[in-house]
């Protein structure tokens, strides 16, 4: 790695190496069968510079591969001008994010785990096709630039997800957790999970008009992914984000404070650098309802004139990897927790939806803050839960009906599996609510 | 090559092993506005193992050749592992050993293109897009996958085949005051470089479109019988019906395995639906799939009923159905999973304007945006529509999306017009891959009632 920045030196005016290799053993079970172990040892390096004033990238398997800086040297010929310089040297955060006894588990372990888990559910409820998933990754990182940055981080976690289709219905219950530290079998999320499985036995449909909805952690996305597209560098850029020139306005109800928290010691996802080699921070973007900020990578902070805040990351929506071009994303979100007990939510309601998930969220037009979707979840009537829902669509206005929201949960959980995010219970006021 | 693969997967001690190696380069170019944000071209290779050993099953990928043989023991021993934990051992469907290669040739192949014309190109579509003074911003991408792909199994099958999918796409976003709208392009679908060239009039409508749409009004939500363009339309049998002929979704659970039994009717006899990689020159097109199996033709409704799926050969042996050449792997950090080649409506009896003359009030989608579904439950975006009022089209409508349940909406196409058009780009997203080379098409659709949600 020093040697191709030693080199690129000589060649190019600056060049900024990413090297990424992870190692992953995973295990699935369906239908309560062990189906299949997996093992993964994969290894990727992305090159980018900056020559004659342009930006020019390439990808590869290895550092080792010969002529790395030349190609994206002959890339840069094409490419756009370069408004920024790659990261300087900086003291990073010291962030522990590396477990030996996770980042050494073995195929055997994780297979004990998982059937462990099965046998727990089978022991409450023999009739589900389960299906469970147990995973390690071990994961190392390396940055380097020209400019000095250097960047070294090793991460190891383990995941446990696991859930069963809803008999007669297509959806299903899952539920998941992951950690740095090794994991035991988690009956607390077990028994929630075979509670929530109960309630779909029977269906329920709820009045059309607006209601009163919970959004469940696992539902947090269907807020959050609207508002990060709204404070992500490239639309507040393009001025396409409808918060642009927002910051110190109430965008969101007081009760909502929502934090990136890359820092975080030995948390998942915890990182001490950006995928450009520079310092991740703790950050509350909105807080107590007020807009405090935006996500921006190199590029989109030299654009606005600002300084990054090490939030770039080799993420899209739908794809991630070193092939993908670093840009601002959140890393590990927080949602802070309220005071009110979940259950107590609930039992407020004369009638109003739980949801968890939503169908079909892409196909809107989240980017201006709206989502509509057909909604998973539960219909509750006078305080309880009285059965799942089918064929209820929910749309939303984030930036209009977020604003009222009536309570925030005291008890927090994990967002879907592919979103960092830790989030409350959170309770709606008023959601517009379709059904058949 | 063939030969060391050849000796790794002949020396495990396994039932069965197969390893694809692949060479893979890729091409990417993005303007984002006026901005090339992006333009790479760059190899990446690597390679996938498969093992079933005493009744189990393990797989790995790998980055560095020097591991293939390695990973390839580590994948038998789990294997073996994994088989002394299941009370029923997985099997394989017999196959035929092949020894072949399967070479793609076009006029204008992608690969003879030098990069500078196909920058041009996206360029050239990208200026014509930011001239519209309505439009707030675009993108145009140029997405170029090239793979060679060694294939070698324990049954002596060495088999050497090629990838070429090449597509520009992208989108186009007009604004007025707070209305936003975004309209998609795509072009290509494979290696024919001249499917790319000449699109400026497509390109001007979709323009125009997205103009257009900022004066719509949002479509209402309620129940409503619709009609799906073939864009719509093919999207919908594709995500609601075809993820759920895909057998390795099916294998383990018993409650869809039951609601799928061949001869089960699904829809009315005008209902016929097809899966055929042997089409020539569609995005879903190929002659061998990733599992060393001949890609063929398979019907999966013929006049409403449930007549076959797709298969790898685990399934097929699983279900005691014929193999039908399913199996695909997006690239070699991943395994071949069941997908849809090139899914079909056949074209049907009707006429577009007596479809459109038998609907009081309802509406007529346009444009597929992307969909989810989960088990029998779907949701798809439509990128505009047209109300449709005492039998005629009315004004155009924007936000719309329709959701609902696929047993009960297939029962409900009443009407299938009679001209079959496919989409060009594919795109279909399966346990974590995002596969080019999924082919979809269809004829004008009327369902009598779903779900329109507006955004």
């Amino acid at each position: 790695m020093h040697e191709i920045i030693g080199q690129a030196k000589k060649t190019v005016d600056q060049a900024e190496l990413y090297w990424n290799r992870n190692h992953k053993i995973s295990v699935r079970y369906e239908n309560g069968r062990l189906q299949q172990i997996a093992e993964n040892d994969l290894s990727s390096v992305a090159v980018r510079v900056i020559d004659g004033g342009r930006m020019g990238s390439t990808f590869a398997v290895s550092p080792d591969q010969p002529g790395l800086i030349e190609q994206a040297k002959a890339a840069a010929a094409h490419g756009d001008p370069a408004t920024f310089s790659f990261a300087p040297a900086a003291d990073y955060p010291s962030v522990d994010g590396y477990d030996a006894s996770t980042g050494h588990l073995t195929s055997d372990e994780l297979v004990a785990l998982a059937e462990s888990t099965v046998a727990a559910i089978r022991e409450k409820r023999g009739d589900l096709s389960l299906l469970v998933d147990a995973e390690m990754e071990h994961r190392e990182l390396v940055i380097e630039t020209t400019e000095g940055a250097e960047g070294r981080f090793e991460a190891s976690d383990v995941v446990l997800s696991f859930g069963a289709p809803i008999k007669g219905a297509g959806m299903g219950i899952y539920k998941w957790l992951g950690s740095v530290a090794p994991l035991s079998r988690p009956d607390a999320l077990i028994d929630e999970f075979v509670e929530w499985y109960g309630w779909t036995e029977t269906t329920s449909t709820p009045s059309t008009g607006r209601l009163p909805v919970i959004f469940a952690p696992e539902a947090s996305f269907l807020y959050l992914l609207p508002l990060w597209a709204g404070v992500e560098g490239n639309a507040v850029e393009k001025k396409t984000s409808p918060l642009v020139d927002r910051v110190g306005d109430r965008i969101l109800s007081e009760r909502l404070t929502i934090v990136d928290d890359p820092t975080a010691p030995a948390k998942l996802s915890s990182r001490p650098f950006d995928d450009e080699g520079v310092p991740c921070q703790r950050r509350a973007f909105v807080e107590n309802g007020v807009l405090n900020g935006y996500l921006l990578d190199q590029r989109t902070a030299s654009a606005l004139g600002r300084a990054s805040t090490g939030n770039a990351v080799k993420r899209e929506l739908f794809v991630d990897g070193t092939e993908t071009k670093p840009s601002p994303w959140p890393i590990r979100i927080t949602v802070d927790a309220g005071e009110t007990p979940y259950q107590k939510m609930i039992e407020g309601l004369d009638e109003g939806l739980l949801v968890y998930y939503g169908l079909g969220f892409h196909s809107g037009n989240y980017p201006q803050g709206k989502f509509s979707v057909q909604a998973t979840g539960f219909h509750i009537v006078d305080g309880e839960v009285v059965g799942r829902l089918e064929n209820t669509m929910i749309s939303a206005d984030v930036y209009e009906d977020f604003r009222h929201v009536r309570a925030v949960s005291a008890e927090r959980g994990p967002a879907l599996a592919f979103l960092d995010v830790t989030a409350p219970y959170v309770l709606v006021d008023s959601i517009q609510v379709a059904g058949a | 090559m063939k030969e060391k693969l050849a000796g790794i997967v002949g020396g495990l001690t396994a039932d069965y092993a197969d390893l694809r190696y692949e060479e893979n380069r890729k091409t990417r170019i993005s303007y984002q506005g006026e901005r090339l944000v992006e333009i790479a071209s760059y190899a990446a290779s690597g390679g996938h193992v498969r093992a079933y050993a005493n009744g189990g099953k393990a797989i790995a990928s790998f980055s560095d050749p020097a591991r293939a043989g390695a990973m390839a023991e580590s994948a038998a021993a789990s294997a073996s592992l994994a088989g002394g934990r299941r009370d029923k051992p997985l099997r394989l469907a017999e196959a035929p050993v092949i020894s072949d290669t399967f070479q793609i040739s076009s006029p204008r192949d992608v690969r003879n293109v030098p990069l500078r014309e196909k920058l041009d190109l996206v360029a050239h579509y990208n200026e014509m897009i930011l001239r519209e003074p309505t439009v707030a911003t675009a993108e145009a991408n140029y997405d170029e996958f090239v793979s060679h792909r060694v294939f070698v199994n324990s049954e002596g099958s060495v088999i050497e085949y090629d990838i070429v999918v090449a597509n520009i796409l992208g989108f186009i976003v007009t604004k007025k005051g707070e209305i936003l709208q975004r309209v998609r392009f795509a072009y290509g679908g494979n290696e024919d470089f001249g499917r790319l060239q000449g699109r400026e009039a497509e390109l001007e409508k979709g323009i125009d479109t997205a103009k257009r749409l900022l004066d719509a009004e949002p479509a209402k939500a309620g129940l409503f019988p619709v009609i799906l363009d073939p864009s719509e339309a093919s999207l919908f049998i594709h995500e609601a019906f075809g993820h759920l002929s895909e057998a390795d979704g099916l294998q383990n659970n018993p409650a869809f395995r039951a609601k799928l039994q061949l001869g089960n009717v699904l829809g009315r006899p005008i209902l016929n639906v097809v899966d055929d990689p042997t089409l020539p020159a569609l995005p879903g097109s190929y002659a061998i799939d990733d599992e060393g199996v001949r890609g063929t033709r398979t019907d999966l409704i013929r006049e409403g009923a449930l007549v076959g799926r797709m298969h790898s050969r685990e399934t097929a042996a699983e279900f005691g159905e014929p193999l039908s050449g399913n199996m695909r792997a997006v690239d070699a950090h991943h395994t071949p999973v069941v997908r849809m080649s090139n899914i079909l409506i056949q074209a049907g009896p009707d006429a577009f304007d007596d479809m459109v003359a038998s609907i009081e009030d309802g509406y007529y989608l346009v444009g597929a945006k992307g969909g989810q579904t989960t088990g029998d439950q779907f949701t798809f975006g439509a990128q505009w529509g047209f109300r449709i009022e005492g039998g005629r089209l009315g004004p155009m409508v924007r936000d719309i999306n329709m959701s609902g349940e696929l047993f009960s909406t297939l029962q409900a196409i009443s009407m299938i017009a009679d001209e079959l058009e496919f989409s060009e780009r594919g795109g279909c997203g399966k346990a974590g891959q995002m596969n080019r080379q999924s082919g979809k098409g269809a004829p004008h659709v009327k369902i009598d009632r779903v779900t329109i949600g507006g955004v």
